[in-house]
């Protein structure tokens, strides 16, 4: 047999197609990897990171186990598609191969089986498989189903706004959508004609038979095989520069991950795995304030990585984000899109004067003397209440503390590398580190996430301990260095993005507010926490937007009715204190004011 | 029979709303949060640009309430009113013919700026707080001893959107100038600065007095907003600002910093509007119908303003108000009920 | 006295010449931040600004030069900002400071 009819020119087109684009792909973007990327990967290639990688490849790239748990019906769709896609081709396989042995046969003698060996073709057909195949088809057919559905309804699926796409995406949905029923009534006419087949198409199939004359019948099943195959082509040729490429690059982004590849403040080739992976599946709309709060619908992360993957990214989308990481936290891909967004930025500014910073040579404002440094940040000195009750404390346990910028510092450089200023942002680093060296600390406590953000990720500072003040007073009550007395009053902790979500300090702030008084959450709290509106990584929205970001955050806070509101970041702070006639405070206030005689 | 007239607020501009109406043969009710009458200008020291004792404009008012056995209710608050009545927070229902909303401001809480340390550092005071010490008849440091350098600083809690205040509390500029002088009359030898972004002396006399604060009593206007205040050991409190005509930063050490606090809405504005239908300005006051012929009058027909509760205003002002607001309500009763 | 300093002093001309200076680029400059026009001048950026605490840069001074059309070392200057954002915590008219930074910086950029 030759496995060989015309209608197969257009799968068998797409699917060469499909494998040259890929591979293409594949080849130039591992080739484009830097050195430290290549020597990780062969590092690693041989080492648990790999298995686990497969594992993670069928739970999430098959199954979907992510987007299950975020919502059932959403999970399943996803499944449907990809997983009952998966085991039709597997099981389809095995079909052949036990009817025909490991015999050399075509991709297309696989795909259009049913075409090529009706069921009265074969001497002793194996029901099960007819069983099989239709049950698989039936699972996908529900997928497409439901994706049709969650276009028209997608609040029912657990997500208020779905994904705006673009044309290439479009003609692949499209095209998606008609190839499993077109495969229905392929299948379908197969059965009316030549008998067979299992509950779904061998029933559709008799029901046809019986309707419609055999002239009508023959008529149409060549052109139903050409659609199906056309349907199948289309999609293939459209694949590689839709989303649908995400199936094709989340799977070596998975192996990458293990094999400890990470995006950088600098762009590079691993990027187009990230970038690619996604497949826009919108989850990340919902959670996104700068929709909800402000009605802006273009900049959210499905979109700054649609329009970086088209080379149309422009610059108000890729500076317009709170870089809150709302919605990191919620992409079942994994992306980092915060890191992705920062590196958009750092392409997109013009290069800076060359004698820039020249100024902070041999300058030394510091004061005192101690291993313990303390580094209010620059907003601090704008709320004076955390520096004043930082040195309560450290009074109290009798810290000895070199104050590193208490006549004023320079900036820790976050803010700089949230702007894409990544080169003037490591000017800050070396200035800060060589201050932090010279003075020997061993440990250093800031009162400002962004700083401890920046000191974690961008400084190398082995050898000093990073604590965030929070940090360090959960610590100071845990040794029983610092006694607190238990009050009544109750407080209403805010989770500050770059102190949660960005540096992953949920517990010891509310170890901290337990010691002294009773907590109380709002709705959204923890990673799940909402922003405040005034982050620095926002240089798009005006100072009314963040008021109303910050007026909504703060509604919640002021809902679970505590007697005050705490928070630990400074930024918060200006931002809630503004939206809000309730008392609000720091964490450090709090402990300062509860200090135990 | 009388018609009655609730008063809701016995300040300057309540005061004087009733007796007015007395003396045109209406019957005004005051209602009064607090326990005595005379509002936020109740233990001020003296008024500009004159240097009046506030006592002697307020005392006087409240004495001719009592002589004219105006009715009071004290320490009662309403919490609803609608040109029939208003309902107190007992419960308690006063009905009426008219209503005339007197509900003045509140002071802006210094506290909002956290970066001027109010609450926080010993020696920085409000506006408010000057005024109160200079009736007691001490002015000193936290330690009891004389200030030799004091700064002002204009616009706390006014024009400025980041503690949601966008508008001009219009009194603070002359109040500034007028304690500058107080201050330097007490400590000759202190320096004096006043930090402000625009001085803006609109009133008759005010010009005059800046002036004379400039040249007589060689007060230094630095034409910069402070932007943050810390303390130093002893108790001094070190300020940043720029000296915005030199275009230099500058710093000073001083021993007391005065916050010129503004005039804020009342935060219970949002919700009495609501229940009695009317509407409110951006800055939360009540909105009159316009600035004119209808400076006293609210979008419902027997609900009325006087003083502070439509907008920043010198206790001149007031009582000007007052009497207008006083023929506006006697010409509506008439129209209304004499038909 | 005080002047700016961008390092062209010798040859800048005395006057601002509003007859003559080139105001296109103040004015798209500001036709995409119009917010930059609400300044009162009252040097809050420039007390609080953690560069100007350490060097003579001066944002309000700066901006106000670009408002006028005198552009030149305006770039070089803004380099100096490091962007930590103390100055938008503080602009009583919530002027978006480290935004038009950004913006004046790309719009000068070749200047």
């Amino acid at each position: 047999m030759t496995f060989f009819a015309p209608f197969t020119i257009p799968f068998i087109v797409g699917t060469i197609f499909l494998f040259v684009a890929v591979a293409t792909k594949w080849i130039l973007w591992i080739a484009r990897l830097p050195k430290v990327d290549r020597r990780l990967i062969a590092h690693n290639f041989f080492s648990l990171g790999t298995l686990a990688a497969i594992w993670e490849v069928v739970r999430e790239s098959l199954l979907h186990a992510k987007i299950f748990r975020r919502n059932p019906l959403l999970g399943f769709m996803h499944m449907s598609l990809a997983f009952g896609w998966f085991l039709l081709i597997v099981v389809g396989w095995i079909e052949t191969i036990v009817y025909l042995g490991f015999e050399m046969i075509p991709l297309q003698g696989h795909v259009f089986f049913k075409y090529f060996m009706p069921l009265n073709g074969i001497e002793a057909h194996i029901p099960l498989f007819e069983q099989l195949m239709d049950a698989l088809l039936l699972l996908v057919l529900t997928g497409v189903a439901l994706a049709w559905f969650k276009r028209i309804a997608s609040k029912a699926m657990g997500m208020r706004r779905a994904t705006k796409h673009v044309l290439f995406d479009r003609i692949a949905l499209s095209a998606l959508w008609f190839i499993f029923p077109a495969r229905l009534v392929a299948e379908s006419l197969t059965a009316a004609l030549y008998g067979g087949n299992g509950f779904l198409t061998g029933t559709l199939g008799g029901f046809i038979g019986e309707l419609l004359p055999t002239e009508v019948l023959t008529t149409l099943y060549e052109p139903a095989w050409w659609f199906y195959s056309s349907a199948l082509g289309l999609f293939f040729v459209a694949m590689p520069f839709s989303r649908y490429m995400h199936i094709f690059t989340e799977i070596p982004l998975i192996f990458l991950r293990r094999w400890r590849l990470r995006p950088t403040l600098e762009r590079k080739s691993y990027d187009n795995f990230e970038v690619e992976a996604c497949s826009r599946c919108g989850i990340c709309i919902d959670p996104c304030q700068l929709q909800e709060d402000l009605g802006i619908h273009d900049t959210q992360s499905v979109y700054f990585l649609r329009d970086r993957r088209y080379n149309m990214l422009s610059l108000k989308v890729a500076n317009n984000c709170l870089m809150c990481g709302r919605c990191e936290a919620v992409c079942p891909v994994g992306i980092n899109l915060t890191t992705l967004r920062i590196n958009s930025r750092a392409k997109r500014r013009n290069i800076p004067h060359e004698g820039r910073y020249r100024y902070l040579t041999s300058l030394d404002r510091s004061s005192g003397e101690g291993k313990v440094g303390y580094f209010a940040g620059c907003m601090s000195s704008l709320t004076p209440a955390v520096q004043h009750s930082m040195e309560r404390i450290f009074e109290a346990v009798g810290e000895a503390v070199w104050y590193a910028d208490k006549d004023g510092g320079v900036c820790c450089g976050r803010p700089l590398m949230l702007s894409g200023e990544t080169d003037a942002a490591r000017k800050m680093v070396a200035y800060n580190t060589d201050l932090f060296r010279r003075h020997e600390i061993t440990t250093l406590v800031t009162s400002c996430p962004i700083c401890l953000r920046s000191f974690r990720e961008n400084y190398h500072l082995d050898g000093i301990e990073v604590l965030h003040h929070s940090q360090y007073l959960d610590r100071l009550i845990a040794e029983g260095r610092l006694s607190v007395k238990q009050g009544e009053e109750s407080y209403s902790y805010h989770d500050p993005c770059e102190l949660g979500r960005g540096s992953e300090v949920y517990d010891e702030p509310r170890r901290v507010i337990e010691a002294v008084g009773e907590l109380r959450e709002p709705r959204h709290s923890r990673r799940d926490a909402l922003c405040c509106g005034s982050s620095l990584a926002n240089t798009v929205i005006g100072d009314e937007q963040q008021l109303r970001i910050a007026r909504r955050m703060t509604r919640e806070l002021e809902e679970t009715a505590a007697d005050a509101i705490v928070t630990a970041c400074p930024l918060c702070h200006k931002a809630i204190a503004r939206s809000t006639h309730h008392t609000v405070v720091d964490i450090a206030e709090v402990v300062a004011r509860n200090i135990a005689e | 029979m009388a018609h009655r007239v609730v008063i809701v607020g016995g300040g300057a501009a309540g005061m004087q709303t009733a007796l007015e109406l007395k003396s045109r043969g209406i019957e005004p009710v005051i209602v009064e949060r607090d326990i005595e009458l005379g509002g936020k200008a109740r233990g001020w020291y003296k008024l500009f640009p004159s240097f009046t004792p506030a006592g002697d404009v307020m005392r006087p008012l409240a004495e001719r309430v009592k002589r004219e056995r105006i009715r009071c209710f004290y320490g009662q608050e309403v919490t609803e009113f609608a040109p029939d009545g208003v309902i107190l927070r007992s419960g308690e229902r006063i009905p009426a013919d008219a209503v005339v909303v007197a509900t003045g401001f509140t002071l802006f809480d210094a506290h909002r700026k956290q970066e001027y340390g109010y609450g926080l550092y010993d020696n920085v005071l409000t506006s408010v707080d000057l005024e109160r010490m200079m009736n007691s008849g001490a002015v000193t440091l936290a330690d009891g001893s004389m200030p030799r350098r004091i700064a002002i600083l204009h616009c706390v809690g006014s024009r400025d959107e980041k503690v949601c205040q966008k508008h001009c509390s219009k009194v603070c500029c002359i109040t500034g100038v007028k304690q500058a002088i107080e201050l330097k009359q007490m400590f000759p030898e202190a320096d004096i600065f006043n930090f402000y972004m625009d001085i803006r002396m609109f009133g008759p006399g005010y010009e005059e007095l800046y002036r004379e604060a400039q040249e007589r009593h060689n007060i230094h206007f630095v034409r910069g907003r402070i932007s943050e205040a810390a303390e130093t050991i002893n108790k001094r409190i070190q300020i940043k600002a720029e000296d915005t005509l030199t275009g230099r930063p500058l710093r000073m050490t001083v021993d007391m910093l005065v916050l010129l606090v503004g005039m804020s809405a009342n935060y219970e504005n949002a919700e009495l509007a609501k229940r009695a239908g009317l509407e409110l300005s951006p800055n939360g006051f009540f909105r009159t119908v316009d600035s004119f012929l209808g400076a006293v009058r609210s979008q419902r027909e027997g609900i009325f303003f006087a003083g502070a509760a439509t907008a920043p205003k010198s206790l001149a002002d007031t009582l000007a108000e007052a009497s207008l607001t006083a023929s506006a309500v006697d010409e509506y009763l008439k129209n209304s009920f004499n038909k | 006295m005080s002047t700016l300093n961008f390092g062209y002093g010798i040859n800048r001309p005395r006057a601002i010449d509003l007859d003559n200076n080139d105001l296109r680029k103040s004015n798209a400059i500001i036709a995409e931040m119009p917010e930059l026009q609400a300044c009162i001048g009252c040097g809050s950026c420039t007390a609080s600004c953690t560069a100007g605490a350490i060097t003579n840069f001066n944002f309000r001074k700066l901006h106000t030069a670009v408002r006028r059309g005198e552009y030149r070392g305006v770039y070089e200057e803004l380099s100096k900002c490091m962007l930590c954002g103390k100055c938008r915590l503080v602009c009583p008219r919530g002027i978006n400071t480290r935004g038009l930074v950004m913006l004046i910086k790309r719009k000068l950029g070749d200047f």
